[in-house]
């Protein structure tokens, strides 16, 4: 070791007095999503800071106006990517509001029934990585079980555990399994008692606590301005839900509560998604309940709906159909419509506009993650380093959504 | 098109039919006497479905499937014929009537007539049936059919039939990838026998060399006996076919039509300037055919097979590369030689000779003219072009250039004279300038010229590009809009569709950097500047090249 005791001039020792700049991201642990947070320190507390998105960028909108409406859901996968379900329905029902198409009752309580899987496993997610960046590893790991038991379920729904693409305009890419029911009914309290246990690993943790518990705290009229929606509005205590609000496909036939928080800070917004998957159980059993075994899956029209790919290798008219569909895509009538579902960051809008040909001419999302996260900056200054990790975790921002 | 004058509101006497309208779903058309009720519509952009009608054909009315509904005129009964129609909740036959429908394509139309088409229940249940009659034999080829994706029988069926058949058998079998000659396969499965094709070589080409042998389901094109399909417009059956019955063997298998771009051009094959959309793929920047566009002043809804298999020429056979004593140079560096070579011209005029091409745009040829007449002061013209071809009274001409009316037109004052008089006054003449690589006389005899200091400028490799000393690569007419002269003096512009293959550039602004180099003011950098010169530069040029009717 070198000697201390260096020979230095009282002046030289002078202590810089400038606030600092910090760069957190974008190729930062907690920065999931690449995002770049500049902010400026005094000493540890925040003084000033600037959020910057952009650094995901795939030109979602721009891709979809040079495919046909149905190469879209790929795409939409890609959204918001921790609950790609909910993506897909909510562009299904988008295009089929602008064809003036109702699927069948079947896949509708389908698409509640697979969107509900999908928003258990978003909170599940961004739960146990809040968690997870504030050093608890294994109630993320917990989640992350979790997680994988639905997983499994989509899996052999659709084939994909991640990235489904399974929602098509007029109807679903395939019926429910035989085993669809059993399967959710068997994982669902296994799921419950997963969260549960996780809760008790973390509800009487101090550091935990400390970070979220009057952390990141906005008002609710704050977050209406800012056009906050989904659980992080929920947090605020505005119970503004689409599912309950606007009610589509068929959540108008459920019992369900809509939780809310009271002080809209990370302790809140951490509980609000913790009730909504225990909500959503809920509902999914209600929904297997009521969700017909028999019946049509897609709406009967051979203009929009792919024929039977036996069909289409043995008769010409089904070819014709297939080749229609494919080669030229689904003949949406000329218009504009906003079609918004409830996300698992919140109001999930697809503002579309149609030439009467078979691809998109505008495609334009509203993601919800993007409106909360324009606000980032409003909730961290004033507090410490250490609070932007929760705090930004609990935004629950996906850069597939955000960056637009 | 004739409209009415508005009726006097206080008309109090019976309301007469007006004259010489139709209603076609309610919607009043005019027609004109003669008029089919389908020519009325299709002249008023009503479309109602054809297969075996064709504006330029007559008509056969065998297809069905513009089916119409006459209501009677006021007070007379309908027409009715009985039928037994199949009803779900009984599970059986019942006995019906129906109206008689009629075929619009046959009908004439009358004043005052009223024609349901798409508003008419029982005309949708015809097409439907004429639809799964149509389909009811058809091969499952669309994946390795070169008509998918501009097929009638996939289009008809999305708009009218929407289901599939009820015929449980197995498909009758007819011939498949029968050559009718050296451009022509015929696939009698995918047939639906419109007759289109055999009314085509009978009418417009004047050589009936196809008919329809047999009946029923097993009827078939076929080609006389002893002959070939091989008269000079065999590719226009396959033009006109509606289905994929008849292929080109030169597009067979080449492309996807759904991948390809179309840009509205000039045929080059002859002074007839058929008006023609060139289908290119931008993907990879190749032209893969030549179809008609309508023109009905020039070539109606017709082109000869020379000019459709034309298209191959925007890529075949090009200069590409500007060439010095035949190495290759860069554009600039040949041009800068060309002011080297031909530096010292301007004090003799005399000893310069200027070739045009009627194989080049009146902007190429205005760009060298001027250049010449008007900063150099040359007074040798002389025009060059591809050698006389065959032509007939349908649409070929002897004259295979599509602009040697421009040309002539271009030098009023100064008429050129032939290439071959250019080589009997070689000894008086030191430099040439020449556009266009070919020349109607025999190559050889441009030895005279070898000795010449002779500078190209050239879309094609021909004898005049080989002999130079300095060649530029000029773009094809398929890289560059340019207008063109045709036979009757319509001047048309063609688009530009491709992009320049090599370092070929425009040939007006090679002639103007040239221009350049040599020191006068030959400013054209864009067409809009070069064509607004064009047009104020007096009567040589018909008034505003470039604005002329598209078509």
């Amino acid at each position: 070791m070198e000697p201390l005791d260096q020979d230095l001039e009282e002046g030289e020792l002078e202590l810089p007095a400038d606030p600092m700049s910090l760069n957190m991201g974008p190729s930062h642990p907690a920065m999931h999503g690449t995002v770049r947070i500049v902010v400026e320190l005094s000493g540890e507390t925040i003084t000033k800071a600037d959020v910057q998105i952009g650094y995901l960028h795939r030109g979602f909108e721009k891709m979809c106006e040079r495919g046909t409406w149905n190469q879209i859901y790929p795409y939409v996968d890609r959204l918001n990517y921790v609950s790609p379900m909910l993506n897909n329905v909510g562009f299904s029902l988008a295009v089929e509001k602008m064809l003036g198409v109702t699927v069948p009752e079947r896949t509708q309580y389908y698409r509640v029934a697979l969107g509900e899987l999908a928003r258990i496993s978003d909170h599940l997610t961004c739960n146990g990585a809040m968690a997870m960046e504030l050093g608890a590893f294994t109630p993320f790991l917990w989640n992350i079980r979790a997680r994988d038991m639905l997983w499994d379920i989509f899996e052999e729904e659709t084939g994909a555990r991640l990235t489904h693409s399974f929602g098509r305009v007029g109807g679903m890419a395939k019926p429910p399994t035989k085993y669809f029911k059993d399967m959710v009914r068997a994982t669902l309290p296994r799921i419950l008692s997963v969260i549960s246990e996780g809760e008790g690993l973390l509800l009487k943790n101090r550091i935990f606590l400390d970070r979220l518990e009057n952390v990141g705290a906005f008002s609710k009229e704050d977050a209406l301005e800012w056009g906050w929606s989904g659980p992080c509005l929920r947090s605020t205590g505005v119970p503004y839900d689409v599912r309950r609000a606007h009610p589509y496909l068929v959540y108008d036939r459920f019992e369900f509560d809509v939780p809310v928080g009271s002080a809209g800070d990370n302790f809140d917004r951490f509980m609000c998604r913790q009730e909504e998957i225990r909500q959503s159980a809920r509902i999914l059993e209600q929904c297997l309940d009521q969700m017909p075994d028999e019946g049509p899956i897609n709406i009967d029209d051979p203009r929009v709906v792919l024929p039977e790919k036996e069909d289409v290798y043995t008769t010409i008219e089904a070819t014709i159909q297939h080749f229609k569909i494919v080669m030229e895509g689904i003949k949406v009538p000329a218009g504009e419509v906003y079609s918004y579902t409830e996300g698992g960051n919140g109001e999930l809008g697809f503002y579309l506009v149609s030439d009467g040909s078979g691809t998109p001419y505008r495609c334009r999302i509203r993601p919800p993650c993007f409106a909360i996260t324009q606000s980032l900056d409003r909730l961290i200054v004033g507090a410490m380093i250490p609070d932007v990790v929760p705090t930004f975790g609990s935004m629950n921002m996906i850069g597939g959504e955000c960056d637009h | 098109m004739t409209t009415e004058a508005p009726k006097p509101a206080a008309a109090a006497e019976a309301p007469a039919p007006p004259p010489n309208t139709i209603t076609i779903d309610g919607r009043e058309i005019p027609f004109e006497k003669g008029d089919t009720v389908i020519k009325a519509a299709h002249r008023a952009g009503i479309d109602i479905p054809h297969y075996c009608w064709h504006p330029g054909l007559s008509v056969a009315a065998n297809c069905r499937m513009c089916l119409v509904e006459l209501p009677p005129p006021a007070g007379r009964p309908a027409m009715k014929l009985d039928v037994l129609k199949w009803d779900a909740v009984k599970n059986d036959y019942v006995v019906d009537t129906k109206p008689k429908l009629q075929p619009a394509c046959q009908q004439a139309c009358a004043p005052g007539m009223s024609v349901l088409s798409e508003s008419s229940q029982h005309v949708a249940d015809a097409r439907s049936a004429v639809q799964e009659l149509l389909l009811l034999n058809h091969p499952v080829d669309c994946p390795i059919c070169d008509q998918a994706g501009e097929c009638r029988l996939q289009d008809y069926w999305l708009e009218h039939q929407r289901k599939g058949k009820r015929m449980k058998q197995e498909v009758v079998h007819k011939p498949k990838a029968v050559s009718f000659g050296p451009t022509i396969v015929y696939d009698a499965e995918r047939c639906i026998v419109c007759t289109r094709c055999v009314r085509f070589t009978e009418e417009v080409a004047h050589d009936p060399v196809l008919s329809v042998r047999e009946r029923g389901n097993l009827n078939e094109i076929t080609v006389s006996p002893g002959r070939e399909l091989d008269h000079n417009y065999t590719l226009m059956t396959e033009h006109v076919c509606p289905v994929g019955a008849l292929t080109s063997k030169d597009f067979r298998f080449k492309a996807r039509v759904w991948f390809l771009r179309s840009a509205r051009t000039v045929c080059q094959g002859c002074a007839t300037g058929c008006n023609a959309y060139l289908d290119f793929d931008p993907r990879n920047n190749t032209p893969y055919r030549h179809r008609p566009r309508e023109n009905m002043e020039v070539n109606k809804y017709w082109m000869c097979d020379e000019g459709m298999l034309s298209y191959s020429r925007a890529v075949e056979g090009r200069l590409l590369e500007a060439l010095v004593n035949g190495a290759d140079a860069t554009v600039d560096e040949a041009v800068a030689d060309a002011k080297t070579m031909l530096g010292g011209l301007a004090s003799k005029p005399d000893r310069v000779a200027i070739v045009l091409s009627a194989q080049h745009s009146l902007e190429d040829n205005w760009a060298l003219y001027t250049l010449a007449k008007a900063y150099l002061g040359v007074t040798r013209f002389f025009v060059t072009g591809r050698p006389l071809g065959e032509g007939d009274d349908i649409l070929m001409s002897e004259d295979k250039n599509p602009n040697t009316a421009g040309v002539l037109r271009l030098c009023e004052g100064t008429p050129p004279r032939p290439l071959a008089d250019l080589l009997k006054v070689a000894d008086e003449i030191d430099a040439v300038v020449a556009l266009g690589g070919e020349i109607e006389i025999d190559a050889k005899e441009l030895a005279a010229l070898k000795s010449k200091k002779v500078v190209t400028i050239a879309s094609h490799v021909g004898p005049l590009s080989r002999i130079a000393k300095i060649a530029l690569p000029a773009c094809a007419w398929a890289e560059v809009d340019g207008s063109y002269v045709n036979k009757q003096g319509r001047v048309q512009t063609s688009e530009r569709a491709l992009v320049a293959r090599g370092s070929a550039l425009p040939g007006w602004l090679l002639i103007g950097k040239l221009g350049r180099a040599l020191g006068f003011a030959t400013n054209w950098k864009r067409l809009s500047e070069l064509r607004r010169a064009m047009v104020g530069d007096g009567p040589a040029l018909p008034s505003k090249p470039g604005s002329e009717v598209r078509a």
